[in-house]
């Protein structure tokens, strides 16, 4: 857990110092009478950097508050389905709206839980082509037909 | 015009066909989500923000208000019957609820935390109809300094109430913050972190990020820990109960309901903290603190009031400040942005028919809920057997839909997917995503004031501690700072002679499920 924590406080640290860097290249600071557009994240970024720097000192000092047990067996299916999410956001306007949710709630179906084929297919055919008819035919959201209006 | 005819102004609002509907709508929903496990308020509000778009704008915000308070009834019932609280707001229910239920008493425990419930949104929405406007007229004195002040210590409440630790509360809203000088600046409109990319000048789409973060984030999460409820097997009767034991709840509904109403007014407070508060003050004030865990009805009665009293009285910020103090009354500020309403000291004169309107279909969404919980129990229970994994692929489906209507574009979706491995990895390194949502939308707010501020005093920053409401607000904040060195200095001192009096509040990343409510710990 401590080791959790401590790559959770240096990842922000890294990420303020980032954005302090940004701000300080990007946006002109001006003066405490009429402050600029860094004034601000400038002074956020490092009251970030301070906060992960306290968290830092926390992990170190083994001042972290008692928490419940983590998880983590399922985290291989997390991947997947996040896998699978990244290529429905790219392929969505190429491939069409149902076929690209047809296959992430097949994925979803059998790799969360192991559905049987048939059930599975039978859902996400249901899901996929429902919620097609619903969003994009009855409530007239232009989803992207892709292939299927080749 | 007097408070009655206002109400009456409300009520005529409220009672149309269109009106009565979605409160309806939103009532059912909420008990549903609040019944299921791993599908909170928030995640459905943003879910559900794309169909509000086309209604008109009291019929967006009843909807969603009332799946706000109506996720408050639906909680008790798994808490009740399964030892698995479907919100976080009803872990402590979970601690005599299921015992009561254990003993063959599940009927006088779900018709306590009903009843419990209706006479503490009643209580609440009376305090909201007394209280807000005057506080709304306060509100009116306030000028940048103020403002600054108010916003600074509503970010450190959240930190601070929010569960966790206060450390990684207030880095979650440093986060927010930063996301939310993304695009034009508030005072030169010149464009900011965009680089170059026109999609960004606008600044990421809170609905978006909201989505990602709760939608996504939770569905990841729940796939998961993957929880199997078990439904208790007994028979559900005596709903009744005895006079005596009608009495004995009384007084505990009544203090959960005025605690639970001051509580929820606090930015960051809200219905999670209330319920435990309630519950702490209740076994102290018991004759037989022994009987608490043991199926005390006043250990049900005074929480579920509580959490209630708090989802009322958490409308008080928001419709007179301009403050969401959580993250589903922060998606309910979007939604009344999203229509061209700003949420502030204004909003009850310059659109007195949303203000009363939603009052009003509270009156009717807490009757309404009160019906819908206690004679539709076996139908909630029968819901809680729709196995996660089966949801899930809808969940997610109805997000990516939501994210693309946004703007029609698909890559909101991709945006989506980014705020949801965000919200992922934030419940995993047990970061509250509330602060960061938070955070987002009072930003540039926060921002304008502040360099307003300055700019009016020519940069004399005496400008926050010469005026008397900025000074208490700004002492407020930074009290809570040092909060934690104040309670670790007075431990060191106290903790050897005092023992724990309640169990610790869960944070909003703290898995809901059967282990949460046995507080086990690593």
């Amino acid at each position: 857990m401590a080791r959790r924590d401590a790559i959770a406080a240096t990842m922000l640290l890294l990420f303020a110092a980032l954005a302090a860097s940004e701000s300080a290249r990007l946006l002109p600071f001006g003066v405490v009478r009429n402050p600029g557009p860094g004034f601000f994240p400038w002074w956020v970024s490092l009251a970030l950097g301070l906060l992960a720097l306290v968290q830092l000192g926390n992990t170190f000092l083994g001042r972290q508050a008692l928490r419940p047990s983590g998880e983590g067996e399922r985290f291989l299916k997390v991947l997947g389905v996040l896998a699978v999410l990244t290529g429905y956001a790219l392929a969505l306007d190429t491939v069409g709206y149902p076929i690209a949710t047809f296959v992430l709630v097949l994925f979803m179906l059998r790799v969360t839980e192991p559905h049987p084929w048939p059930l599975a297919l039978g859902i996400a055919l249901l899901a996929a082509g429902g919620s097609y008819v619903l969003f994009a035919l009855w409530l007239a959201v232009p989803l992207p037909a892709g292939l299927l209006a080749r | 015009m007097d408070l009655l005819g206002s109400l009456a102004s409300g009520f005529a609002v409220a009672v149309t066909p269109v009106n009565l509907l979605y409160c309806f709508l939103g009532a059912l929903v909420g008990t549903a989500i609040g019944v299921l496990p791993g599908l909170g308020p928030p995640a459905t509000i943003a879910l559900l923000l794309p169909v509000t778009y086309g209604m008109p704008p009291a019929s967006a915000i009843i909807l969603l208000a009332g799946i706000f308070y109506g996720a408050m009834y639906g909680g008790s019932t798994t808490s009740i019957l399964l030892n698995i609280p479907g919100e976080a707001a009803s872990v402590v229910t979970c601690i005599d609820g299921y015992q009561m239920a254990r003993q063959g008493r599940a009927g006088l425990a779900l018709a306590v935390s009903a009843i419990g419930s209706f006479v503490a949104g009643t209580l609440g929405i009376i305090g909201l109809m007394l209280l807000a406007p005057p506080l709304a007229t306060f509100a009116l004195k306030f000028g940048a300094a103020e403002n600054a002040a108010l916003l600074l210590l509503g970010l450190m409440m959240v930190g601070y109430l929010g569960g966790g630790s206060m450390a990684k509360g207030l880095s979650m809203a440093a986060l927010g913050l930063l996301l939310g000088t993304v695009g034009l600046d508030p005072i030169m409109g010149s464009p900011r972190f965009t680089y170059g990319l026109f999609k960004l000048s606008e600044g990421f789409e809170f609905v978006i990020v909201a989505m990602g973060l709760f939608g996504i984030g939770e569905a990841l999460v729940n796939i998961e820990r993957s929880v199997k409820p078990e439904i208790l097997k007994a028979k559900i009767r005596g709903l009744l109960g005895s006079g005596q034991e009608w009495r004995s709840a009384s007084a505990p509904m009544a203090r959960g309901s005025l605690i639970g109403f001051l509580i929820g007014v606090l930015p960051g407070g809200g219905a999670v903290i209330s319920s435990f508060v309630t519950y702490a003050l209740e076994k102290k004030l018991s004759r037989h603190p022994e009987r608490f865990g043991k199926g005390a009805l006043e250990g049900v009665a005074a929480p579920e009031a509580a959490n209630n009293a708090a989802a009322t009285s958490s409308f008080i910020p928001l419709l007179t400040l301009g403050i969401p103090g959580n993250a589903s009354i922060a998606l309910i500020f979007a939604a009344l942005l999203i229509h061209g309403i700003r949420p502030g000291p204004l909003l009850i004169q310059q659109r007195p028919e949303i203000f009363w309107g939603l009052i009003a279909s509270m009156y009717l969404g807490n009757l309404m809920l009160l019906i819908l919980n206690l004679p539709l129990i076996r139908f909630w229970v029968r819901l809680l057997q729709v196995p996660y994994p089966l949801l899930a692929p809808f969940i997610v489906v109805f997000v990516l839909v939501g994210a693309y209507s946004v703007n029609n574009n698909p890559t909101d979706v991709g945006f989506t997917v980014i705020f949801g491995v965000l919200g992922y990895l934030m419940r995993k390194f047990e970061f509250e995503p509330a602060p960061l949502v938070l955070a987002m939308i009072l930003g540039p707010q926060l921002e304008a004031s502040l360099r307003r501020a300055l700019i009016y005093s020519r940069g004399d920053f005496l400008v926050f501690v010469e005026r008397p409401i900025a000074a208490t607000l700004l002492a407020l904040a930074v009290l809570m700072v040092l909060s934690p060195l104040i309670r670790r200095s007075l431990g060191r001192r106290f903790g050897a002679i005092m023992g724990p009096v309640s169990p610790a509040p869960p944070s909003a990343t703290a898995p809901i499920g059967p282990r949460a409510d046995r507080g086990e710990r690593t």
